[in-house]
């Protein structure tokens, strides 16, 4: 199946979508978004320097009409989001969203009703558009860089006036081995300083519930779930979060989770390897203590 | 200015996964239904620019007739009116041509808000097919939205931080979470009166689906039991969890 890449100039993502191309045949080609240069050696790559994905999609259609390619490979960000229904539509073309699983005879798997219940497709011959859930999918190791041919695009209709890249302060979310995760029952956007503490001594990423960045209190580039970050760490701490679906379906990869929580009820309990019924205020500070101790 | 939010009703999406079930292929129908997690943050979005600018604010809909009751709280939040297209396909292609003939009937509208996805097949690809069958611009995971001298402001969230976006077209945005549209919740007697809204139901009509065939849906296993640590002295506790997750090399 001839199969293309879109994706920004990230290493892991691109990574992840490599493997998932070779899962269905050849390495796949790449377009990459924005500036730099293109890791990985790929048989033909093109290069668009416009990052506003809904400038993207008449020249997109166009590029993938030329070249027949059939499978198109998104991830499941706020990039593959915004291009891949109206990809689909334009070319006709199935979309599967957060595609968790692929197999070599096209069938794919997503999670639907907060990651409660897993759905299986047959992908038909012809274009299909899939995005890939982050975490899922080994990325392929990118050597080298490739030459890259330019995509222009004419005449956009949306204007970027101002971007705001957040600077973590620690190890990225993403790449964590351990997080420390606040919930609503943090009660408080101070509170989350004891879980940065906490982080500092274990090398760890902080890390969110929906419900404490809808308070406010975080940023949403914090947000673990379905809908935030997709993190696969080896000990996912989660305080004062309640377990909603969403939250577990986006650390459904966390090979251990360590549940702190003072509602013996909660649902993270059902999820977690150790759990820890007590009011987090009583039982971190001890925690952090023992860490130091060991130090 | 006219606004229009598409909100999906949807089995309750906090039932726990212990205890969730299907029947066939789809949530069990004993759950209740209510309107979709983000749809609600759209709702919310959509009246906030009606109170700004004056706005008039259609709620549109594609379901069954009995998801009325559950659609008023829309309108009880500060919708004008709702319209629902009465079908029963869960194809986003589907779904999608019948909100595009809804909305060329309501006519006029300017800008489509829409939850980032549903809270039951969880796809996040209606609003942007849509927009595409109404020749509109599409944004995805937008924050927060200005008006002012014919161009739209929008903030959108990102993986790494936010951007602020700027057009002047008809648009489909999806709506994401924030601080800043919690819904609100409505008050006794704005569910009084809009128990006495009329509703237009809109007829279904018939697209073509998807070209992907579903073989099935199940249920994950969920492996993971639980080990509650003694709480009989806290030090001990923090001690004996370190040296567990070290035993089993997570640290």
């Amino acid at each position: 199946m001839k199969t293309l890449i879109i994706e920004k100039i990230e290493p892991k993502i691109i990574g992840e979508l490599v493997t998932v191309g070779r899962i269905l045949g050849e390495t796949p080609d790449l377009l990459a978004i924005g500036q730099g240069e293109i890791p990985g050696t790929f048989n033909r790559a093109f290069q668009c320097r416009e990052t506003i994905a809904a400038n993207l999609v008449d020249s997109l259609a166009e590029l993938i009409q030329k070249n027949a390619y059939q499978v198109i490979l998104l991830s499941a960000t706020t990039l593959g989001s915004e291009i891949a229904g109206r990809l689909g539509a334009r070319l006709k073309a199935p979309v599967l969203s957060e595609v968790i699983e692929v197999k070599p005879d096209m069938t794919v798997k997503r999670p639907v009703y907060g990651g409660k219940a897993v759905a299986e497709y047959k992908i038909p011959e012809g274009h299909v558009i899939l995005t890939i859930r982050r975490k899922y999918f080994e990325p392929a190791l990118l050597e080298g860089t490739s030459a890259a041919e330019a995509l222009t695009i004419e005449n956009p209709s949306i204007t970027l006036l101002s971007e705001d890249q957040i600077q973590t302060q620690g190890v990225r979310l993403e790449d964590a081995e351990i997080i420390v995760s606040g919930g609503r029952g943090m009660g408080d956007s101070g509170n989350f300083e004891i879980l940065r503490e906490m982080a500092g001594l274990l090398n760890a990423a902080v890390g969110a519930s929906r419900g404490a960045v809808d308070e406010g209190w975080v940023p949403q580039t914090m947000q673990v779930g379905q809908t935030g970050n997709i993190v696969a760490p080896a000990v996912y701490f989660a305080v004062g979060i309640s377990g909603a679906s969403q939250h577990l379906a986006g650390i459904a990869n966390a090979k251990c989770v360590v549940a702190v929580n003072k509602d013996e009820e909660a649902n993270i309990f059902k999820r977690a390897r150790f759990g820890i019924v007590s009011d987090y205020r009583n039982f971190i500070p001890v925690l952090i203590r023992a860490l130091r101790e060991e130090q | 200015m006219h606004i229009a939010v598409l909100a999906k009703v949807v089995p309750d999406y906090e039932v726990p996964a212990r205890d969730f079930e299907l029947a066939g292929n789809r949530a069990h129908s004993r759950y209740t239904r209510m309107i979709g997690l983000y749809d609600e943050n759209a709702v919310e979005t959509g009246i906030q620019l009606k109170e700004k600018y004056g706005a008039k604010l259609s709620i549109v809909s594609y379901g069954h007739g009995d998801d009325v009751p559950i659609l008023r709280k829309a309108i009880a939040m500060g919708g004008d009116t709702l319209h629902l297209v009465l079908g029963d396909s869960d194809d986003p292609y589907v779904i999608a041509a019948n909100l595009e003939m809804a909305l060329e009937q309501i006519k006029d509208v300017d800008l489509v808000l829409a939850g980032q996805q549903s809270a039951d097949q969880d796809r996040g690809i209606v609003h942007g097919i849509l927009s595409e069958m109404l020749g509109y611009t599409f944004l995805a995971q937008i924050s927060r939205i200005e008006f002012d001298q014919d161009r739209w402001t929008v903030h959108q969230n990102h993986e790494n931080g936010s951007r602020v976006l700027q057009f002047s077209r008809k648009a489909v945005l999806s709506i994401t979470s924030s601080h800043e549209n919690v819904p609100r919740i409505p008050v006794v007697r704005a569910i009084m009166a809009a128990k006495k809204k009329p509703v237009e139901k809109l007829q279904g009509i018939d697209a073509a689906p998807m070209k992907a065939e579903e073989i099935k849906v199940e249920i994950p296993k969920l492996e993971s039991i639980c080990e509650f640590l003694p709480l009989d002295d806290l030090q001990q506790t923090a001690k004996i969890l370190l040296a567990r997750l070290r035993e089993e090399r997570y640290l």
